[in-house]
């Protein structure tokens, strides 16, 4: 079948009140099912190493002590600033904002 | 293996993880939404009485926005998303349709490489399958695979739908002439050559590579007594009165009216006197939020006759045509099912069968 005879696509199908919402709820569930794609792959390899001796699952699932957590500090804290900034608006570059500090 | 994106347990998991929402959906939206219009619908002075009144109470409510939304798009994720049927099976062309090769001059088998499809049929990628049911060499192993959980509670047992409908059509005789229209890849057609063995069984379909799969699975049942062929329901090469039984399994919804009206027309020609034609659907709404939901699934699903067919008069349809016994009746799916009252979304089965006098 040549592209001319393919059947048009769409149209886009949008059900929220503001059709962005429509696009992002996309963008979460398929984020969610690659999250848990990972997470079988995770479990698996973790049976497998378990399986062949190299993991020690207690190790695993025992509650970090003060000091393997003070390890990860830095990194908690550079992760929390990179997810929460996007709340605030906070701008990093000068620019020109248009009237109410909106773009048309 | 090279060009794969995709490896097989994560394309399962994906799969299994849009099922498993599914699920969520019928058994916990669906429901949640039915009482929340029950609540609103207590408190009008007259309960609705159309689907655009039930629009009007609960189109514009977040609850019903969020179950539109998934029910469209858990489908696409499940044909077209990154661990979508479609590409899954796409990128594993070359081994799927390797052992299909062996029914190219099968008698089994009978396909037209210049056959000419129907423009509804081309116009709407039904189900929202990339290319529908059709254009894709590998759209009969995408359907087969989809087909495995299109009723999300039944699970792997959809089977049982089918064999159950077969069951019951084997209740009013036994058939020795069998035509299947619309039958897929043979899921509908699987219980009839298995149950009548005796009978000579046809099975047609507009869909070359369904017809395919169809016949190559029959050949691996050793069914000796089933064709598999590329043709439309609705102008098929038969002689009159060939067949004592015309079936088919969820094929009308997918016809505009005036192809619908030509098939029951094709059926009544086919079929010899005191011939039996039943047809498994979707019909019987037993109440106007039924109704509402069920054209919502229509549209969402790229399904742009179900509201049509399910607004037909089909009685009338089959009696002015000359039908004689003419029956209209709820099917339920798997045993136990409250059609006319289901707590959880389903399907409303409907079984049409008639008799050429
Ligand atoms: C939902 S599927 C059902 C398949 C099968 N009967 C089953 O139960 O699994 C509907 C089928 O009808 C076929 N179809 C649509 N229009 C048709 C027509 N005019 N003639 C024959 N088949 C048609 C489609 O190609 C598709 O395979």
């Amino acid at each position: 079948m040549s592209t001319k005879e393919q059947p048009k696509q769409g149209p886009e199908q949008t059900f929220f009140d503001e059709p962005a919402v429509d696009r992002v709820l996309g963008v979460v569930m398929a984020l969610a099912t690659e999250v848990y794609v990972l997470r079988d792959r995770l479990r698996t390899v973790e049976r497998q190493l378990e399986k062949g001796g190299q993991l020690d699952r207690g190790l695993l699932d025992a509650e970090p002590s003060l000091d393997d957590l003070a390890l990860d500090a830095a990194d908690r804290e550079t992760y929390v600033a990179g997810l929460m900034q996007n709340l605030q608006g906070l701008q990093v570059s000068k620019g020109a904002a248009g009237a109410g500090g909106k773009h048309d | 293996m090279t060009d794969r994106t995709m490896d097989d347990r994560s394309f399962a998991v994906a799969q299994a993880l849009i099922l498993e929402t599914k699920k969520y959906w019928t058994t916990r939206l669906y429901p949640a939404l039915k009482e929340n219009y029950q609540h609103k619908a207590s408190l009008q002075e007259t309960p609705p009485q159309t689907v655009a009144d039930v629009q009007a109470l609960i189109g514009e409510t977040t609850d019903y926005q969020v179950y539109a939304w998934l029910e469209r798009h858990l489908q696409r994720f499940k044909y077209s998303g990154r661990y979508g049927l479609a590409p899954y099976h796409r990128e594993r062309r070359d081994e799927l349709l390797a052992p299909l090769a062996e029914m190219a001059n099968s008698a089994g088998l009978d396909t037209d490489d210049n056959f000419e499809q129907p423009k509804y049929y081309r116009a709407v990628d039904i189900h929202q399958h990339p290319g529908g049911v059709w254009s894709a060499e590998t759209a009969g192993f995408e359907y087969e695979r989809g087909a495995r959980s299109t009723t999300p509670m039944m699970g792997g047992k959809h089977r049982d739908l089918h064999q159950r409908f077969t069951d019951l059509v084997a209740t009013g005789g036994t058939p020795s002439r069998v035509l299947d229209m619309g039958c897929g890849f043979g899921k509908s057609t699987q219980p009839f050559y298995e149950t009548f063995g005796e009978a000579r069984i046809d099975a047609i379909d507009l869909s070359q590579p369904c017809v395919t799969l169809g016949a190559w699975t029959a050949a691996q049942a050793q069914a000796q007594n089933t064709r598999f062929r590329q043709m439309s329901a609705f102008e098929t090469d038969y002689k009159d009165e060939e067949f004592d039984l015309v079936t088919s399994t969820m094929l009308i919804h997918e016809l505009p009216p005036p192809q619908i009206d030509r098939m029951f027309d094709e059926s009544l020609r086919l079929l010899q006197s005191g011939g039996r034609m039943v047809h498994l659907d979707f019909h019987e709404l037993p109440d106007v939020f039924s109704r509402f939901i069920h054209y919502g699934h229509g549209r969402r699903n790229n399904e742009p006759f179900m509201e049509p067919w399910a607004e037909m008069d089909v009685v009338t349809v089959l009696k002015e045509k000359g039908f004689k016994d003419v029956k209209v009746h709820s099917f339920s799916e798997a045993e136990g099912v409250d059609a006319i009252n289901s707590p959880v979304w389903r399907f409303p089965w409907t079984v049409i069968s008639a008799v050429k006098p």
